[in-house]
């Protein structure tokens, strides 16, 4: 039992760490991009400076209370689903919440945006945040499989618990050696959760121009870029304490969520868009279909 | 209307000697940081896509392109505007946040270009709103795009960039040009002037003969009914 001043700093650490590393996800993800398309892609500091000057516009447009609400939501489920995720050294109230709490915060940002778009009263925004749920609906199926699937192995619904078991052997004994075929489904789910192109049906630019985004402005475009970091930082951790072994060190653990993270940023920019009928045709096709192997060879 | 004489003197700030570290810092990021909303009129169009992809890479100064006003900085117009355009560049304009910027690409935006005699087109952008920039040229090439930018970024880190509140001083000037264009009902969704008192900067030009011209004809700002579906009946008149 840890003393509660550690704790109380864990738990302002965990966040902080979360949101630098977060930014660094979304610079590397822009530079892979650039690199892509045989350009040179932004400076170092290019997320902290959109973020500071968009908290620094003059101008804040706020629609109303439940507009502010909905971006606190939207940063504030993330905030605290990353209390939830052990680093190395820190593990947070991982221990008590538990990978089901986890599940349940990292759907909040969704629901949140909802409501702040809901009170735009923008068509589009509209449309967007209609698609955005459709999509959670199609990824968290496949993603709640795979949970499942891995908390069965383990015995346990404990993150930390589960890092142990996959440490404990070294690399034979992580997740994605043991239970390839739920890795692979994992890893659909989580590309899907990025709502990057192929499956980036909600912002969608040239179609509905940006969706839940379209009405912010100043400040809560800030939020929504904060948002971004922390779900980058969320998605790929969580795939690397569940498949990846976590982290013994800070420089294994980063570079795992950092070469995790590459692969589905890394096939977004070289993809179209599905559109939302087809998207939840393939998610609970393929990923659902892999993931039922992958628990029936669990079980 | 930008002249030398309306650039306001900032004046020494006391307090925090922090506060200027800080403001620095926020100019900074503010000119290291634009999103851009581009639209394309005309021919100058075709020099964007240059400007933004491989060859040229915008990126790499921080400028990317956005898709809605609320999340714009730059309003860049490329070409023309035709008097019905120019109605819809007012309303982008005004729905975007300070501050604002205005980049005038092609001839054709600093006085006419080649439609000079065009009874359609409206001939200098900077009578209907203020304008940071030119960049002249039919059409300029990306490099001259680029280093046009370059400057903006200059003007912004060193404060000059503030002519999106020129807007709000004189908006009795740029009122009175477009109802010239319009008509006298010319009448926007925002109101400029209640937000020149928000932001304090209501000036000598603020208020005016066209302004109380607005006043007159101005309907008050509706919320639209929320209700499903359309309905077809014709109205009983």
């Amino acid at each position: 039992m840890m003393a509660p001043m550690e704790l109380i700093i864990e738990l302002i650490l965990m966040p902080l760490v979360a949101f630098v590393v977060g930014m660094m996800m979304v610079l590397m993800m822009r530079r892979i991009a650039a690199k892509l398309q045989r350009r040179i892609g932004p400076p170092f500091f290019q997320p902290l400076y959109d973020i500071v000057k968009l908290h620094s516009k003059q101008t804040q447009i706020s629609h109303g209370l439940i507009h502010d609400i909905g971006i606190v939501m939207a940063m504030g489920g993330y905030i605290a689903a990353e209390t939830l995720l052990p680093v190395p050294g820190m593990t947070g109230i991982a221990e008590k919440g538990g990978i089901i709490t986890l599940l349940y915060l990292m759907m909040i940002p969704s629901l949140g945006l909802a409501l702040g778009v809901g009170q735009c009263a923008n068509p589009n925004g509209s449309i967007g945040i209609a698609r955005a749920l459709t999509a959670m609906l199609a990824y968290d199926i496949p993603l709640v499989i795979v949970i499942f699937g891995v908390a069965y192995a383990a015995g346990t619904t404990n993150l930390v618990d589960i890092i142990a078991v996959q440490q404990a052997g070294g690399f034979e004994t992580w997740g994605a050696v043991q239970m390839p075929v739920l890795a692979i489904a994992g890893l659909i789910a989580m590309h899907a959760s990025l709502g990057k192109q192929p499956f980036e049906i909600y912002i969608a630019p040239a179609e509905i121009a940006t969706g839940p985004m379209v009405e912010m402005s100043g400040k809560y475009l800030g939020g929504l870029f904060v948002m971004q970091c922390f779900q980058l930082y969320t998605t790929s951790v969580l795939y690397v304490s569940l498949f990846l072994g976590g982290g013994t060190t800070w420089f294994d653990f980063l570079l795992k969520s950092f070469l995790v993270l590459a692969i589905p940023v890394s096939i977004a920019y070289l993809f179209p868009r599905y559109r939302t009928e087809d998207l939840l045709r393939l998610m609970w096709k393929w990923p659902v279909m892999l993931g039922l192997i992958g628990v029936a060879f669990v079980l | 209307m930008s002249s030398i004489k309306q650039i306001p003197v900032i004046t020494e700030r006391k307090g925090n000697p922090l506060a200027r570290v800080f403001d620095e810092f926020v100019r900074f990021c503010r000119s290291r940081s634009l999103f851009i909303l581009h639209y394309c009129t005309g021919c100058g169009a075709i020099e964007l896509p240059p400007a933004m992809t491989s060859r040229f890479d915008m990126e790499r100064l921080g400028i990317q392109p956005m898709v809605s006003p609320r999340q714009a900085d730059i309003l860049l117009i490329t070409g023309y505007v035709s008097i019905k355009t120019l109605k819809r560049v007012i309303l982008t304009y005004e729905q975007m946040g300070s501050p604002k910027y205005v980049i005038g690409i092609c001839s054709c935006t600093v006085n006419g270009g080649m439609y000079w005699q065009s009874y359609a087109t409206a001939k200098k952008l900077d009578e209907y709103m203020p304008v940071d920039l030119y960049i002249a040229g039919c059409m300029p090439r990306p490099e001259a795009v680029l280093a046009g930018l370059q400057k903006l970024m200059d003007r912004i880190h060193s404060g000059e960039a503030n002519s999106w509140e020129d807007y709000f001083r004189n908006y009795d000037y740029y009122l009175g040009n477009q109802q010239k264009l319009f008509g006298e009902n010319w009448q926007t969704p925002t109101d400029i002037i209640t937000e020149a008192k928000h932001y304090d900067l209501i000036g000598e030009g603020t208020l005016g003969k066209h302004t109380q011209l607005l006043e007159q004809h101005q309907k008050p700002l509706e919320a639209l009914d929320m209700r499903l579906g359309h309905d077809l009946k014709e109205p009983t008149e």
